[in-house]
């Protein structure tokens, strides 16, 4: 009871986005983890280039080993949320973390449901 | 006519000179005195002037005769200043005419001077009605007409017109392709930007509307003015096309048909692309960094998807990166 009411006070994620239409906007995301990623997907962005050139020293033969240690270290001290790795693709209605189908980003429950009721574009239920 | 009275008045006896001169010059002024009466005149003079072009050398030889006699007794400023306004007029006022006036004075019992005065403006506004009577109406339809000439339609020439006119050719749109504007400036033969001034409007001045703003940067009172108004203006779509419209706006929504290099504007040559070790300077000419570089570059420069800017940047991140770790290499 206490938990909810606390969930409900501090709500879900939420973005503060400036909407210039006036319809119903979703301001929130599902959940804090799919905040998270969302984090993580815009450092992953940010740091993307960075990472790309120390990689490129790092992963190296023709480099001495010194200034690749070096490269190490430095890639190391990035924000550990920049590297891309920890992304995960999240089902963008219930941020479920399994059973995602890349194509159309939702998992496979959702998929099923909207498929179900005619709301898929081009999906039909396989019979052969 | 006028100048069948000038050629009779010619042989009469010019009487004193000075008297009629100071009474012309008097009437002048009292005549030439009401602004109207100076419009009157512009008018006439130009109208006048063209009738003198166009008719023949009578006319001229009239002027010249009386501007030559008005020459004559060129002892007094009166003269000078009733030779100047005759001048301008393009009349000459006739010295006979005023040698008649005063003439017909003397034998009135009345003020001479003054009787002298009214008659010289009651010839004066009947000679100008007159005039404008005659050939005011005649001189304007043949200043348009000489100018206008008659246009010969050539059968092809029509043919064209109507065609032209009614054209089935269909855009991919549907829509009928017009036949070309007829551009009302320059309509074949005439154009509204050729011939004389007629200077009837003087040139405005244009006023500086408003050309240095006294704020510079809009304040904020605008920029929430201007919000507000977004805000009310921008009404909820009504159907799916206005959403997809708005969404297009705002960019959640690609343009169709689609191109494939939207967004992408890379006005480089190829050549930007493939040959980048000029900007390769900064490196040591020997040794691994070169090699690594030089590697580098060829990974860029068969890379597709970046620009030459970011081609740039990376190079010179490595420039930079090389540099600060400069102290380090050289301990080893």
């Amino acid at each position: 009871m206490a938990a909810s009411a606390l969930g409900w006070a501090l709500r879900a994620a939420r973005q503060v986005l400036p909407s210039p239409c006036a319809g119903q906007v979703r301001g929130y995301y599902v959940d804090w983890r799919m905040l998270r990623d969302v984090k993580r997907r815009k450092l992953a962005y940010e740091y993307a280039d960075e990472r790309l050139r120390i990689n490129a020293i790092r992963k190296n033969t023709i480099l001495p080993r010194e200034l690749q240690e070096v490269a190490d270290k430095e890639i190391a001290a990035l924000p550990r949320d920049s590297c891309p790795v920890r992304i995960r693709n999240r089902c963008i209605l219930t941020s479920r973390p399994r059973g995602v189908k890349r194509r159309w980003r939702l998992s496979r429950i959702v998929f099923r449901h909207f498929a179900d009721h005619a709301q898929m574009s081009g999906i039909q239920r396989a019979m052969w | 006519s006028t100048s069948s009275v000038l050629s009779t008045e010619k042989d009469e006896s010019t009487p004193s000179r000075d008297t009629t001169t100071e009474v012309a010059s008097k009437g002048q002024e009292s005549t030439a005195e009401t602004p109207k009466q100076k419009l009157i005149d512009i008018i006439g003079t130009m109208k006048v002037e063209v009738s003198y072009r166009n008719k023949q050398l009578k006319a001229r030889e009239v002027k010249k005769q009386g501007t030559n006699k008005l020459e004559g007794p060129e002892s007094e400023g009166a003269t000078l200043q009733k030779a100047t306004e005759d001048v301008q007029r393009g009349k000459p006022i006739n010295p006979e005419l005023l040698e008649a006036a005063s003439a017909v004075a003397s034998s009135l019992p009345l003020n001479k001077k003054q009787t002298v005065s009214e008659l010289l403006a009651q010839l004066r506004r009947h000679e100008e009605t007159t005039d404008r009577q005659k050939k005011g109406g005649t001189i304007n339809i043949r200043n348009v007409i000489s100018e206008m000439s008659i246009k010969r339609q050539s059968p092809a020439q029509r043919g064209v017109r109507i065609s032209s006119r009614i054209s089935l050719e269909l855009d991919e749109d549907g829509q009928r392709i017009k036949p070309g504007r007829l551009s009302a400036q320059s309509s074949d033969s005439r154009s509204l930007k050729v011939g004389r001034r007629l200077n009837i409007f003087t040139k405005a001045s244009t006023e500086t509307e408003n050309a240095p703003k006294t704020e510079s940067p809009p304040t904020i009172w605008d920029l929430e003015f201007a919000k507000e108004v977004a805000a009310v203006t921008a009404q909820p779509p009504r159907n799916g096309f206005e959403e997809m419209i708005q969404w297009t706006k705002e960019g959640i929504l690609w343009e169709f048909p689609i191109d494939n290099e939207a967004g992408m504007e890379d006005d480089a040559e190829f050549h930007e692309h493939i040959f980048l070790e000029k900007h390769l300077e900064g490196f040591p000419k020997q040794g691994p960094i070169r090699h690594f570089m030089e590697l580098v570059i060829c990974g860029l420069s068969k890379n597709p998807y970046l620009s030459v800017k970011q081609k740039i940047e990376h190079i010179e991140w490595f420039q930079k990166y090389f540099e600060e770790k400069k102290e380090f290499l050289q301990e080893m």
